[in-house]
């Protein structure tokens, strides 16, 4: 899987009007080594200031037939605990297909470790035994987050950037 | 080019074409093998294996074999004994004589491929130890795909009759159950909860009317919990009322933990699954590695280890054997392998060995399919116990361990079946498509009181029974053969 910078970390998406548009800058992926290879991790400029996202393949880790089933799978899966142990649900979650992959949205407020109060939406996609898990995170709105969010991953790099990782490559 | 340069050409590709002979099995070629010896097969109607449980009852032996679901390509394979077309669950193999075991019954378990069918696990208990029993019957526990538990009577092997049923659960897995008291440890998906896979204890002492205690997990997998979920349940072993306790292993091929639980506290305290409850009959827990899962977590308490002889205390030890699963194929994650954690001062466990396959003695992560452990047998019984332990390893085939010494274990033999045209080829990801391999998957072992091995295979090849030779059988005070 790569690690650092790309040439989508500087992925503009247009034509939108100004206040919508959405610029997610690559950053170092912020956490600690854990039992998955570290994925990517971008900041967002724009109509999601201040919000980060975090992709990566977890290989092996889904129900080979029954995918992303539920929301407790979500919640189980999608990387939520690396920002902070301490995150509920709002709202039951919804289907969402990116591509090829199928899966779950769910949003969640996140007690971050400064006391401050974040908005998150996970993201769990399943190509048979594996998944894509993302999470968008930050102090705006959660569903402006999870759309600038979902279209990044819609853009054609990160789709092949996301096949390549589920391949292992 | 001149004669020497010929030669050495000559060398390399000969170099070249015997590394690639060692690296991938072929259907004919003769099983690989050091100290241990094939005694018998069967094919198990080339149906992917999962748990074997071999049980003595009257003056048969019998062996239990639970399987996965089917395969994309044979989602429910013929039965040859019916003519007829059975999605994977139960085969029954009387294995009196073990070179020529013969095979009883088919049990069909539930509709599904891979992990969601079949019918994976299998425990056995005679009527006439559980203390509620028919003293004729023999019973034998099983899962149904991912979707319940059940109980049959096996007295007649060859023509079992369901006795229960333990539905609406949403995933089932490697379970325990104690002969002499019935308690069941059921690895289950209860529907709220928050993991696919906890613990819902059940006294089974009465198979006929099952009668639940309570469900059981790591804090943060109930139902109404939030934040993090701890990793999921892989399966219990429990050492029954007079050890009393429950060794849990968490995790796969990640985040492994073993759970070290007071059997009497988990039985006779609150049953709402709530966070104290949940952690009051808890001794101890050890983390892993974030690498590493906890599939099997077997204890041999108080060990004597002949190094500690003459040291004033600690001279036996309370040891429990952790084995990983490996899940992704040709070597795609961390090696999952053995580890030895001495759990003597209860509070405090500490891995203090481990042992893998050498990747280079086989070249296995070139073989195809999974390289790695999955389990161990779980035979309590005095001819390998706390002496010998016997480790599936996948394409490496089954391992021989002396474990007389924790603090150092020692292969002694092994044995990897050959392929046979039954044999399901493994595929991994390649740019533009896939590429697969076919080889042995040993997934399962366990043995029977007379000290034969048993193996069988993931891969659709089939049960291998086995016997020991040379000087394993030394380590396991079995006489020469």
């Amino acid at each position: 899987m790569a690690l650092g910078a790309s040439g989508v970390g500087a992925y503009q998406l247009a034509p939108v009007p100004a206040e919508t548009s959405a610029h997610w800058r690559e950053i170092a992926w912020p956490f600690p080594r854990d039992g998955w290879p570290a994925g990517r991790a971008f900041r967002c400029d724009g109509a999601c200031d201040g919000a980060e996202l975090y992709v990566r393949a977890k290989l092996g880790f889904c129900n080979c037939d029954r995918g992303v089933a539920d929301d407790d799978e979500v919640d189980r899966v999608a990387d939520l605990d690396l920002i902070s142990p301490r995150f509920a649900a709002t709202a039951p979650g919804d289907p969402l297909r990116v591509d090829e992959l199928e899966g779950r949205a769910r949003h969640y407020d996140l007690d971050m470790p400064d006391g401050a109060r974040h908005a998150a939406t996970g993201i769990a996609l399943s190509r048979r035994c594996d998944l894509m898990v993302a999470v968008v995170q930050g102090a705006g709105e959660a569903r402006t987050m999870q759309r600038a969010a979902i279209e990044f991953l819609q853009t054609q790099e990160m789709k092949r950037w996301v096949v390549a990782a589920l391949d292992g490559r | 080019m001149s004669r020497r340069v010929q030669l050495a050409a000559y060398l390399v590709l000969l170099a070249c074409s015997s590394a690639y002979a060692q690296k991938q099995q072929v259907i004919g070629a003769p099983p690989e093998a050091s100290n241990m010896k094939l005694v018998g097969t069967n094919d198990l109607q080339a149906r992917s294996a999962y748990q074997p449980t071999i049980h003595h009852q009257g003056d048969r032996w019998i062996a239990y074999i639970g399987h996965h679901g089917g395969t994309d390509d044979v989602p429910n394979p013929v039965n040859p004994l019916t003519g007829q077309a059975e999605p994977n669950g139960t085969s029954i193999v009387d294995v009196t004589d073990p070179a020529h075991p013969k095979y009883l019954r088919h049990l069909p378990g539930q509709e599904g491929k891979y992990e969601s069918g079949g019918a994976q696990m299998v425990r056995v208990c005679d009527g006439k130890s559980l203390p509620k029993g028919d003293a004729n019957a023999v019973y034998m526990l099983r899962t149904f795909g991912s979707e319940a538990h059940e109980i049959w009577n096996v007295a007649d092997p060859a023509n079992p009759a369901l006795v229960t049923r333990i539905g609406g659960l949403k995933d089932t897995h490697k379970s325990w159950w104690e002969c002499d008291t019935g308690i069941a440890y059921l690895v289950s998906g209860a529907p709220d909860w928050r993991t696919r896979r906890m613990t819902q204890v059940y006294d089974l002492s009465d198979p006929a009317h099952p009668q639940k205690i309570r469900d059981f997990g790591l804090p943060g997998q109930e139902p109404g919990a939030t934040g993090a979920v701890p990793t999921e349940l892989h399966g219990p072993i429990s050492t029954g009322p007079t050890g009393n306790r429950v060794y849990f292993g968490y995790g796969t091929n990640k985040g492994g933990i073993l759970q070290i639980v007071d059997r009497e506290k988990l039985l006779s305290g609150g049953k709402e699954p709530t966070p104290e409850n949940l952690r009051y009959p808890e001794i101890a827990r050890m983390p892993m590695s974030a690498f590493n899962g906890a599939h099997t977590t077997f204890p041999m308490l108080d060990m004597p280890v002949a190094e500690f002889a003459e040291d004033k205390d600690g001279k036996t030890r309370d040891i429990v054997m952790i084995v990983d699963e490996a899940i992704l194929n040709e070597c795609g994650e961390a090696r999952q392998m053995v580890w030895f954690a001495d759990v003597t001062t209860e509070a405090r466990p500490m891995m203090i060995s481990s042992y893998t396959v050498p990747e280079a003695s086989g070249q296995f992560c070139q073989r195809g399919g999974r390289f790695g452990s999955h389990s161990s047998n779980e035979s309590m019984a005095p001819v390998y116990y706390k002496k010998m332990a016997f480790i599936a390893f996948f394409n490496a085939g089954v391992r021989a361990l002396d474990i007389r010494d924790p603090y150092h274990p020692k292969e002694v033999g092994y044995f990897i079946p050959a392929i046979t045209a039954a044999t399901d080829k493994r595929c991994i990801p390649v740019e533009g498509g896939e590429r697969c391999k076919v080889a042995i998957q040993t997934n399962n072992v366990e043995t029977d009181d007379r000290g034969y091995i048993y193996i069988v295979d993931r891969a659709n090849t089939g049960m291998h029974i086995l016997e020991l030779t040379g000087p394993a059988r030394a380590v396991a005070g079995l006489p020469k053969n």
